[in-house]
């Protein structure tokens, strides 16, 4: 008991007193999984947008596609990327395996079908009437799609939080192609798992706290931004 | 008469196995109103969506200047020139302002003209103490006025109006046909949907039932 207490005294002192190390570790998790998510953002949507608007056949089998891969476990995204990077591999050439690069394309297929399917949902809740007015009234079409991304903002906005949630919790990718190479490669989840199992507690607790509080503030953004889409419609 | 603006010819549309219209005919004429009243779900909607680009129909012909064309070749040329304006207004999240401006952003008007136009339509609708407001929060009635200071800003030579009173008080109502009658004059061609034709009595030079799918002269 009171060896939990004194390695939480020490988490907390991490924290508090900036260690290095450590938020040079929340830094790198940041920095991947944000690329991750911007970059993904912009095409995923497009996608939901040509699938709720578009009239061509499949669109019931390519959603059912990605609402399947909606729970993909991280590991096997990992193991699938680790198969085509590694030196051996189709793209082994690209010498991506244990890079940053490697863990945000990682993180980005696994963000991609939670983009498609939320933005989906999202985007064809939207009043037909949008669309209606904003060609009626002679917007082209990027415009048309701008305005229904604007009237449906909330829904969209919640679909990029949760996407990011998912790609900054993930430990299976960063870990299977980053390879938790300190200052380069190891995030937040890596860092837990590999150092837990050194003994080393109090850098894991830390970083624990830095997931929890990331959680907690995602949660109440989504409520709120919830509340805010229930006082629109 | 003078010649027509667009003549639509025979104008059909099936939902579910059922025709709402049997080959409709209808000309629009620069400075002419046209009031087309029917029954509940006779198809009044649908026929000013399909003159408007909005939705598609199984078949149709348009004569415009002198030529025949079918509606998918023609309609991508020619709805810019109609608006249509729904049963129940809606509003682009945003403030009055902005909505009134929107179909602005698409010519090559700059920012001043644009502000200008803007502040002449909201005074011209009596709605500039409403300028700032969330339009979301406006009452049914306001609603459906911004929704029709954002067509008329543009000019259309068409205007497909469906119900567009059935929400105002008495001198809302007066007021919009006021501006109706304004617009005809400068040679735009209405249409209007309603149930209580007396509204327009002044202002339709033609009055057409739907029934059975079939416009009929009253
Ligand atoms: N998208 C649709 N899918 C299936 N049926 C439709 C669709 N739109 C309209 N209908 C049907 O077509 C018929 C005509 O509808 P429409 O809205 O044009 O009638 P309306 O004359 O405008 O009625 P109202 O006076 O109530 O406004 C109705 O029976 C309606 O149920
Ligand atoms: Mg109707």
């Amino acid at each position: 008991m009171e060896g939990l207490l004194s390695t939480i005294q020490q988490a907390l002192q991490l924290l508090l007193y900036g260690d290095a190390e450590l938020w040079a570790i929340v830094l790198l998790s940041f920095s991947v999984s944000i690329k991750a998510i911007s970059l993904t953002t912009p095409l995923a949507l497009l996608l939901a947008f040509s699938l709720a608007y578009g009239n061509y056949p499949g669109v019931r089998i390519i959603l059912a596609f990605f609402n399947s891969l909606l729970s993909v476990p991280t590991v096997v995204v990992g193991l699938f990327l680790y198969v085509l990077l590694t030196r051996q591999g189709p793209f082994g050439d690209l010498r991506l395996l244990f890079t940053q690069s490697a863990m945000v394309i990682g993180q980005m297929i696994l963000c991609f079908p939670i983009l498609v399917a939320l933005g989906y949902a999202a985007i064809q809740a939207a009043d037909v009437r949008v669309w209606e007015t904003a060609r009626t009234l002679g917007a082209p079409r990027w415009y048309i799609i701008l305005t229904i991304f604007y009237e449906v903002r909330y829904g969209l906005l919640a679909a990029v939080l949760t996407g990011f949630g998912r790609v900054i919790s993930e430990v299976g990718i960063s870990m299977m192609v980053g390879g938790n190479i300190m200052g380069y490669t190891r995030n937040i989840t890596t860092a837990i798992a590999l150092e837990t199992s050194k003994g080393e507690f109090a850098q894991g607790i830390a970083l624990g706290f830095v997931l929890l509080s990331l959680a907690f503030l995602l949660t109440a953004l989504l409520s709120y931004i919830q509340s805010k889409n229930g006082g629109n419609t | 008469m003078t010649e027509p603006l667009f003549v639509f010819h025979g104008i059909q549309k099936t939902f579910a196995k059922v025709e709402i219209l049997r080959k409709v005919d209808l000309s629009l004429y620069p400075e002419k109103c046209t009031l087309i009243t029917g029954k509940n779900g006779s198809g009044k909607t649908t026929l000013l969506k399909i003159i408007a680009g909005l939705e598609k129909p199984e078949k149709a012909e348009i004569e415009f200047s002198g030529k025949s064309h079918s509606w998918e070749k023609i309609m991508p040329d020619i709805c810019k020139k109609i608006i249509y304006l729904h049963q129940q207004a809606f509003l682009f999240s945003s403030t009055v302002e902005s909505n009134i401006a929107y179909g602005l952003r698409f010519n090559t008007m700059t920012r001043e003209q644009r502000r200008k136009s803007v502040k002449k339509a909201l005074e011209l609708s009596g709605l500039t103490e409403f300028a700032k407001k969330q339009a979301n929060t406006l009452s049914g009635g306001v609603q459906q006025r911004v929704a029709f200071a954002r067509a008329c800003i543009l000019k259309p030579k068409v205007l497909l109006l469906d119900e567009p009173v059935s929400n105002m008080d008495r001198q809302s109502r007066e007021h919009a046909c006021h501006l109706m009658q304004f617009l005809k004059s400068t040679g735009t061609s209405i249409v209007i949907t309603s149930h209580v034709p007396q509204y327009f009595d002044g202002l339709a030079d033609m009055h057409f039932e739907l029934v059975n799918g079939k416009l009929i002269e009253t």
